[in-house]
């Protein structure tokens, strides 16, 4: 499923993505173009929201990412040719922001598209991966609570066997006993 | 009391060493001395993320959609008995991710410019990514430039010749490799890192510069290797 990539390779080359951010510098660059045109023409080119889309998606507040977001689902409407690069970068996007039941779908919506496309599958190896992880922190979680629930539960029954033996008469003890 | 306070930070410190040292012996085989960062750019459809996953994965992709953005491939290489890893960044070819691809150039050490041998537009416009690469990189980026596709020697469609002619008259090192047969891969970018090891060599590339694409991983414990200057070692003996 993963094609040629090492399974154990992947992940880093993944994270090292996801963790890449812009500089600030950059993002103003591409936003002045940005704001500029909407000023101006009212309308921006798809060139430049775009861009500036791209930019917000690597940055490193949460915030800006959002805004990224916005801009994307607009173009996946305005800008239809290009659907499959704006998908990647809402699946990017909601990834990045950790949302990976949201970023799955986007991944899932480009791979019927496209199949076989490796970098949209080391994502979705990416997201399978914090999901698993995810999910076993909650099972651990879960698992805790019962461990805990379970041994009051335990303690209780010897408890009550405890005072429930005592009343008994000895040899009745005796016999149970095998059967321990 | 105070006397106190600097044994327990002393009981900290070998701690804290203890576990870098057992982190260090599990890492082993991974470990590396210096990072380089490099850059593949050129037309689309040249082959650049092919010669990417021939030198990570030494494997040919026979349908290898267009990059969308970035892609991102590391390989630890060794120079001269020093373990280097190489961080190389895949730029997409399309004309529409150009402008925000730039942002990837700067800090690069090693930048591979690539054409195809068999689609003569391509090496056309070799000078304005080289004039970008020129603008948006230091002046001790190693530019190797590549002719890919090598092994279409019946469509070709630029001399060898021709290529070494311009890669001669802008200072740039050359080779012509083929992504599907691997030919010269490896050798592209060895050659690239020599150079760039030869340059830390020469003291010409400021390791402390986030621009020179080259970090030096620095034990911080005095005496553990030769890496460790003498500044740093007398710095860290002036804290205890």
């Amino acid at each position: 499923m993963f094609g040629a990539f090492g399974k154990q390779e992947t992940p880093k080359e993944m994270e090292e993505i996801l963790n890449d951010t812009i500089t600030p510098q950059e993002l103003e660059k591409f936003e002045k173009v940005y704001m500029k045109e909407l000023k101006d023409k009212k309308c921006v080119t798809a060139k430049t929201q775009f861009e500036y889309a791209w930019c917000l998606v690597r940055s490193k507040y949460g915030a800006d990412i959002n805004n990224g977001v916005k801009i994307f689902e607009g173009l996946c409407k305005d800008d239809p040719d290009n659907k499959r690069d704006h998908i990647y970068y809402l699946a990017i996007a909601y990834t990045r922001m950790k949302d990976y039941t949201t970023a799955q779908k986007y991944v899932q919506a480009f791979l019927e598209i496209e199949p076989n496309n490796m970098q949209v599958m080391l994502l979705d190896e990416h997201i399978e991966k914090e999901l698993n992880k995810e999910f076993k922190k909650d099972a651990a979680i879960a698992g805790g609570a019962l461990l805990v629930l379970g041994g009051l539960l335990g303690v209780g029954f010897a408890l009550a066997k405890k005072y429930h033996d005592k009343k008994k008469p000895d040899e009745e003890v005796r016999k149970n006993e095998p059967a321990n | 009391m105070n006397e106190n306070f600097s044994r327990i930070s002393r009981l900290i410190k070998s701690k804290i060493d203890d576990t870098i040292d057992k982190i260090s012996i599990m890492s082993a085989p991974y470990s590396y001395s210096y990072i380089f960062k490099y850059i593949i750019i050129g037309d689309m459809g040249v082959g650049k993320s092919c010669l990417l996953h021939q030198f990570t994965e030494k494997k040919f992709m026979a349908s290898c959609p267009h990059t969308i953005g970035v892609e991102f491939g590391t390989r630890i290489i060794e120079v001269d008995k020093q373990k280097i890893k190489l961080q190389i960044w895949d730029t997409a070819g399309q004309e529409r991710f150009r402008a925000v691809t730039r942002s990837y150039y700067r800090g690069a050490a090693g930048c591979l410019m690539v054409y195809d041998i068999t689609r003569r537009s391509t090496y056309n416009h070799l000078s304005s990514w080289l004039t970008d690469t020129k603008n948006l990189t230091n002046p001790s980026t190693v530019i190797f430039l590549i002719g890919n596709k090598s092994d279409l020697e019946s469509t070709r469609e630029v001399t060898y010749e021709e290529a070494k002619k311009f890669a001669d008259e802008n200072g740039l090192m050359f080779a012509e490799t083929s992504a599907m047969t691997g030919q010269n891969v490896e050798e592209a970018f060895l050659e690239t890192a020599r150079k760039i090891y030869q340059s830390v060599q020469d003291g010409r590339l400021d390791l402390n510069s986030a621009e020179s694409g080259v970090q030096q991983k620095q034990p911080q414990r005095q005496g553990r290797t030769s890496l460790t200057d003498d500044t740093q070692t007398n710095k860290d003996n002036c804290s205890c």
